[in-house]
């Protein structure tokens, strides 16, 4: 039950994902922000990959978790915005 | 809640995938549809997330409480059986307790008896009758033994306690008691002679 609940939780990822491509696709306005939102996501995921030891203790979760976290949202974006854009 | 979770999954999965290949983003209203359908699908994917995760934390307090009402009555039989592991013990030494405290009444009333049998054929000693009298049955009828085995003419010490009391000469306990009531009715014997 529990891998449901992160699935479940990983495909709202996804979803959320295209969502924001749907946006995006919008108007050129909503895309410059997008991306910037994309940009500054990355950045923060790649601070959260560099400061894991910090970051965990500040979340107060383990170190693999965090990563397993980190990991999956990059999954979760890649695929949302895979099938967004391949559609 | 269960049913409810996989069709809230199915359904965030169907809007997400079917709007974005059937559907043209050229069109507006298409792409109003997929806009529509892909807000649905997120919503639909967290309250699924949202039940499954309750669902796992009620198997938890299951599991939690299964274990506690285990280890309940895990400790409920080892209680119950110290307990009666404990009474019965108890109720062992308390028998054991008895045994000995009749044992000590009884070999004290024997040795009173056998006082005061002593005292009496003592104090009785001037008439062989009286005293004679005064010996048990038992003692009578070893007088009687003794008798007929110096008739037969078993004369050994040794041989009439073999024959009377059924002892073997040594040092038992047996042995000593059927020598100091030979030697206690010897005078008897003689007088009787």
């Amino acid at each position: 039950m529990r891998a449901i609940h992160l699935a479940n939780y990983f495909v709202a990822g996804c979803i959320a994902s295209s969502f924001l491509g749907w946006v995006a696709s919008l108007h050129p306005m909503a895309a410059r922000a997008i991306a910037f939102l994309a940009a500054a996501t990355f950045i923060l995921w790649g601070l959260c990959w560099l400061l894991d030891f910090s970051v965990s203790s500040w979340l107060k979760i383990s170190v693999q978790n965090l990563q397993a976290l980190l990991l999956a949202s990059l999954a979760a974006i890649a695929i949302g915005a895979g099938v967004f854009l391949c559609s | 809640m269960q049913l409810k979770m996989w069709i809230l999954s199915a359904t965030a999965i169907a809007l997400w995938l079917a709007p974005l290949s059937g559907l043209d983003k050229r069109i507006g209203w298409h792409k109003f549809i997929q806009g529509l359908s892909l807000g649905a699908a997120v919503s639909c994917a967290v309250s699924a997330g949202n039940i499954a995760r309750r669902l796992a934390e009620e198997n938890e307090i299951e599991t939690i409480k299964t274990r506690a009402i285990t280890a309940d009555v895990v400790d409920e039989i080892a209680v119950s059986a110290y307990v009666s592991q404990q009474q019965r013990q108890q109720e062992a030494e308390q028998i054991l307790a008895t045994d000995e405290q009749s044992d000590e009444q009884e070999t004290e009333l024997n040795s009173i008896r056998e006082s005061l049998e002593l005292l009496l054929n003592q104090v009785s000693n001037d008439s062989g009758e009286l005293a004679v009298m005064n010996l048990s049955t038992r003692q009578r009828e070893q007088i009687e033994l003794i008798l007929q085995c110096h008739a037969k003419g078993i004369s050994g010490k040794n041989k009439i306690l073999k024959e009377v009391w059924g002892v073997s000469a040594g040092s038992s306990q047996n042995y000593r008691d059927a020598k100091a009531e030979y030697e206690f009715l010897m005078p008897f014997v003689k007088g009787e002679l």
